[in-house]
């Protein structure tokens, strides 16, 4: 041997270990079984309606692009995402812009004209209300419209 | 004698210019090379599963473009996924403008002849089918006597009247195709064949989903594409179209995933690792990409439809869909039930970031054959609910926290117990 340890030493040694490693497993299990939340409320859902022919997905991957995703959430009037924070209003109007260019997946068409998002504060389920309309659509490299 | 075998020349050499020309413009109008299909098999629209239709391809880029559903108003626009985009977009436009101001399938897919090289397929339950512009396709017509008619196009507008059962097959081989030259046959084949399913009573969606299988084998045009069940307004969406742009989506020919008899199911290449159930350890069979299809677009009598909200995370969702089906199947439409067996999967980790739910976030209408199940997502990026222990969080923490200071003042005793002794002994 190296370093000479008494044998009281080492018993001293071990009993702080326990002592240590049962309390770290009580702050873990205080943790888990703790229910308050010091965070706002997480976006849970994303709810689409009015949608004809642009794929529900489609529109979902929009609304993620802007923020609304799992993972973030609405604290007060803000929304935290993993990327930034953006005042919710701001974020609704990102959202509808992002609903409205949303496209048939494989082309650039977005016949969506009319996009409305509602946020529920208390629930975090975000309902998207839009329009497709296809007799005015313009596309690059040929006159007028379809 | 010389003069006619010099005339037997001249004639095999024209036959060879015609047959070069004839290769010639299919290889030009192959700029859309796809197959697209249509199936009508109850033109009433009673049938959940009495109209289909479909793309596939061996080229790339088949997106959900090249199958267009419309769920509310039930028709479909089907085109090839290469070619010359511009005109394509105008035109698929177009008939799906011509389609929502109440035209028949024939009007779309008339549309089609307004840009050049350029083919479109339509069709509805009760608009009959059509396919307009540059192609090349059979129409299956089937009378209720069970006479199969099966007439070929080439070109122009081939039209499946409203209220008549049958199909369309449009099917051309795609250059660079290792079984470029199969198209001709597999078409007649495959109509055949379709014909024959739609007389002998087959739903449209299982007739599509052979029609996939027999195209994707014989004729190498395999790529997804996907398909759609017009009547119940389904589609196959993203399940075999390319992830990225420039590449080809899924063949349709290749095993999609296992599944097992309840109801689990996990898609390859991870489902190469399992050889049974992990749930219950029950076999699992392999389902093949064209089964997985006909599954997807299938509406079954007897099945639930479940609707999940509070989560957008696939995964929950679709392993949430599972228990409630296996659930139902074994114990009927019980709300009480339903929660005890999704707070069976949360609690031993099937379902991660949601909370427990209680039978009355269970919501189900039995008539509609439909549940719908509303969570709880947990905050703070916790993946399972909070434990429900008899002693309050708050008291644990403490007790914890004191715990790891005696164990660390212990710590600092034993290194410096001799000086400490030592400094006591003094005193």
């Amino acid at each position: 041997m190296f370093i000479k340890i008494r044998r009281d030493t080492l018993i001293i040694l071990l009993l702080a270990f326990l002592l240590i490693f049962s309390g770290r497993v009580m702050t873990y299990m205080s943790y888990a079984s703790s229910t308050t939340v010091d965070q706002g409320v997480p976006i849970s859902g994303i709810i689409v309606k009015g949608n004809d022919i642009v794929p529900l997905d489609s529109i979902k991957n929009s609304l993620a692009n802007v923020g609304f995703r799992s993972g973030s959430y609405i604290q007060g009037n803000t929304l935290v995402t993993s990327k930034r924070q953006v005042p919710l209003n701001e974020a609704i109007n990102n959202a509808k812009q992002a609903a409205m260019e949303t496209t048939i997946p494989g082309t650039q068409i977005t016949p969506i004209v009319a996009a409305d998002v509602q946020v529920d504060n208390s629930t975090g389920i975000v309902t998207v209300n839009v329009i497709e309309d296809f007799s005015n659509i313009q596309i690059k490299g040929l006159n007028g419209t379809f | 004698m010389v003069h006619s075998r010099g005339c037997i020349m001249k004639r095999t050499n024209l036959v060879r210019i015609l047959m070069f020309l004839m290769t010639m413009t299919v290889l030009i109008n192959t700029s859309a090379a796809t197959m697209n299909v249509v199936v009508i098999t109850d033109p009433t629209g009673q049938d959940p599963n009495g109209a289909a239709a479909g793309s596939q391809s061996w080229a790339e880029n088949m997106f959900q473009s090249t199958f267009i559903l419309s769920k509310d108003k039930h028709f479909a626009v089907l085109s090839g996924g290469e070619g010359n985009e511009t005109p394509r977009l105008g035109a698929i436009v177009s008939a799906i403008n011509n389609l929502e101001n109440g035209g028949t399938a024939q009007s779309a897919a008339q549309l089609a002849n307004n840009f050049a090289g350029i083919r479109i397929m339509t069709g509805g339950p009760t608009i009959g089918a059509a396919v307009g512009g540059y192609f090349l396709a059979y129409v299956v017509v089937v009378q209720d006597n069970g006479t199969i008619t099966v007439t070929p196009y080439n070109g122009g507008i081939a039209v499946l009247p409203p209220g008549t059962k049958g199909a369309i097959i449009h099917l051309r081989n795609t250059p660079g195709n290792p079984q470029y030259g199969t198209a001709d046959a597999v078409r007649l084949q495959t109509a055949e064949m379709m014909g024959e399913m739609i007389r002998d009573g087959y739903p449209a969606t299982d007739v599509v989903a052979a029609a996939f299988k027999n195209v994707a084998i014989n004729a190498g045009e395999k790529h997804g594409g996907g398909a759609v069940n017009l009547v119940s307004g389904v589609t196959t969406g993203d399940m075999f179209t390319p992830t990225a742009i420039n590449t080809t989506g899924f063949s349709m020919d290749q095993p999609y995933s296992k599944v097992s008899s309840t109801g689990w199911s996990v898609a390859f290449p991870e489902a190469a690792n399992y050889q049974t159930s992990p749930i219950d350890g029950s076999n699992l069979t392999t389902v093949y990409a064209y089964e997985a299809l006909r599954k997807a677009i299938t509406v079954d009598a007897n099945a639930t439809s479940v609707a999940i909200y509070g989560t957008d995370d696939s995964g929950v969702s679709d392993t949430t869909r599972e228990i409630v089906q296996a659930s139902v199947y074994k114990h009927g439409f019980n709300a009480n039930q339903i929660a005890k067996d999704i707070n069976k999967g949360i609690s031993n980790g099937l379902l991660v970031g949601v909370n427990y739910v209680e039978a009355s976030d269970i919501n189900i209408n039995q008539n509609q054959k439909a549940v719908g199940v509303y969570f709880k997502s947990l905050p703070d990026d916790r993946s399972s609910p909070p434990w429900n222990l008899p002693i309050s969080a708050s008291i644990l923490s403490i007790l914890g926290n004191m715990q790891t200071a005696i164990g660390l003042i212990l710590v600092i005793l034993v290194l410096f117990r001799s000086t400490l002794i030592s400094s006591f002994l003094k005193k």
